[in-house]
């Protein structure tokens, strides 16, 4: 039950930040600095990296291994995505994940949970066809023993299009 | 002579399409690779992106590479020792918890003279250097004001930079190129980010006319389990209250790392990572003390708990002190 209103929780929130750019009228730069990662951060860089290298290595137990067996992904104008069917569509042999980066990472601790969401840029191919480009992800992790699992993912399509990351611009201090 | 293009008009510019098209996808974005005459460059957000290599590469005998790390061709900060400047932000007078006195006191002494500065941690980052010379190993507190609340409670970059800009302005701090200012600020101050996706970060801008060099470094104390990595430092003054410990080895990751990338095109990975990137929350071997507290350092008359940092020499590797045996945690 507190798993369900958790899940609840986090699709309000996620449906009410992929409608946020709309509503703003300013979208803040990104600020050429370098930053110090948060503790969860660190960890959940590696393991979302941990996926993505699954799926590119076609390695169905590592990645069936990161997942909670009830693990789902909801998709704006579509039913919910089951774990098995998801792993089964990334398994296949006209999918291919080439390359991939993620980036703008956040990490909020709740404590038997951590709410992940970054943007993921990539590059993949399905049926021979382009199938990439650049994603906003929300990711529920639930702590299971002394290891996390993905419990659900949300995922918005943001382009089609990866758009390649920026080099730092050398402040001018005029911003 | 006139060339009869009637025939061919068509399959050249089918050749045309083609070649713009294969030009386009060799465009694409490939995974955090740099392709020929490229290199890979930090965003500042934990990521990488390739850019065009101006051809930097060793230009004097300071610069050695070839440890995992990569020389980018910018300078690094050469004073000795280089002078550090605080901003204490927010409250910082309170008689209990990590907004006290005491934080001060203890944050101050660890970058007083004889503590970190020229200490054997510090001087591993004398692997570093540009065409001019090597880093020292030597920073030391020089001046420090405080700032109750100029700019309100919830902070964002520009709120930070206009604190500084003022400090500086107003003569309350010298305008230093060749300085780190640390912003810290008190737990009951936010900063975007600050907790979820940061514990600090530094940058640089121009203020008051010069290239000044600068770090934010909030309370940990807001976020033990993001950014501490154990809730009693060896210097709290009670159980639960390790803001100065973990703000302190914060601290060290940004100096660390402004000295060596003042200008965030200095000394970075393929990945982007700066020197104290690659030992993020690394300590090595750990002591405990008598509050029951881990530390890994004991110098300034006191026992720290800070990241090790990477070392650009014999291959590379984090470390402890300055040609120590290098841990991967």
């Amino acid at each position: 039950m507190l798993v369900r209103c958790f899940v609840f929780i986090v699709s309000i929130a996620f449906a009410a930040l992929v409608a946020a750019p709309a509503q703003e009228p300013i979208q803040p730069k990104l600020t050429p600095r370098i930053i110090t990662a948060t503790r969860q951060v660190t960890i959940f860089m590696g393991l979302e990296r941990q996926i993505l290298q699954a799926v590119q290595k076609k390695d169905q137990a590592s990645l069936k291994a990161m997942l909670d067996e009830d693990f789902t992904i909801e998709i704006p104008n579509a039913d919910p995505l089951a774990g098995e069917d998801w792993i089964a569509s990334v398994m296949a042999k006209d999918y291919s994940l080439k390359s991939f980066t993620i980036r703008q990472m956040s990490a909020v601790d709740e404590g038997n949970f951590v709410l992940v969401n970054f943007d993921r840029v990539q590059e993949s191919t399905l049926n021979g066809k382009s199938d990439g480009g650049e994603f906003f992800v929300v990711d529920l992790w639930k702590k299971s023993g002394d290891s996390w699992k993905l419990a659900n993912r949300f995922v918005s399509k943001l382009s089609s299009q990866p758009s390649i990351p920026k080099a730092p611009i050398k402040p001018t201090g005029k911003q | 002579m006139k060339v009869p293009l009637g025939k061919f008009r068509y399959s050249l510019a089918l050749l045309f399409v083609l070649l713009a098209s294969n030009f386009l996808v060799a465009q694409t974005i490939r995974d955090n690779h740099a392709g020929p005459g490229e290199k890979m460059a930090p965003n500042g957000d934990g990521s990488a992106a390739a850019v065009a290599d101006n051809g930097a590469a060793p230009t004097g005998p300071a610069v050695v590479t070839g440890n995992g790390i990569n020389y980018n061709g910018g300078p690094v900060m050469h004073g000795n020792p280089v002078p550090v400047y605080i901003i204490w932000y927010g409250t910082w007078t309170n008689t209990t918890g990590s907004n006290s006195a005491a934080t001060v006191a203890l944050i101050d002494a660890f970058l007083a003279a004889n503590s970190l500065g020229g200490s054997g941690y510090e001087r591993i980052n004398t692997t570093y250097g540009d065409a001019t010379g090597n880093v020292t190993g030597n920073l030391q507190l020089s001046s420090q004001i405080f700032d109750t609340g100029s700019q309100g409670t919830r902070l964002r970059n520009s709120r930070i930079s206009a604190a500084i800009s003022s400090a500086l302005t107003t003569g309350k701090l010298p305008t230093d190129p060749n300085g780190v200012y640390l912003f810290l600020t008190s737990s009951n101050v936010t900063e975007s980010g600050f907790c979820s996706q940061f514990c600090g970060f530094h940058t640089h801008q121009t203020l008051n006319g010069a290239d000044i060099k600068w770090a934010f470094v909030g309370n940990t104390d807001q976020c033990p389990s993001g950014c501490e990595i154990q809730s009693t430092g060896p210097n709290s003054p009670a159980t639960g209250v390790g803001g100065a410990d973990g703000m302190i080895n914060v601290i060290t990751h940004e100096t660390e790392e402004t000295i060596t990338d003042p200008d965030l095109n200095a000394w970075f990975d393929s990945a982007g990572q700066e020197d104290a990137d690659k030992c993020n929350f690394k300590f090595g071997p750990t002591q405990t003390g008598t509050n029951g507290a881990r530390f890994n350092q004991t110098f300034g008359g006191h026992s720290w708990m800070i990241q090790m940092e990477w070392e650009n020499s014999r291959g590379g590797g984090c470390d402890q002190t300055l040609g120590g045996p290098f841990f991967t945690n």
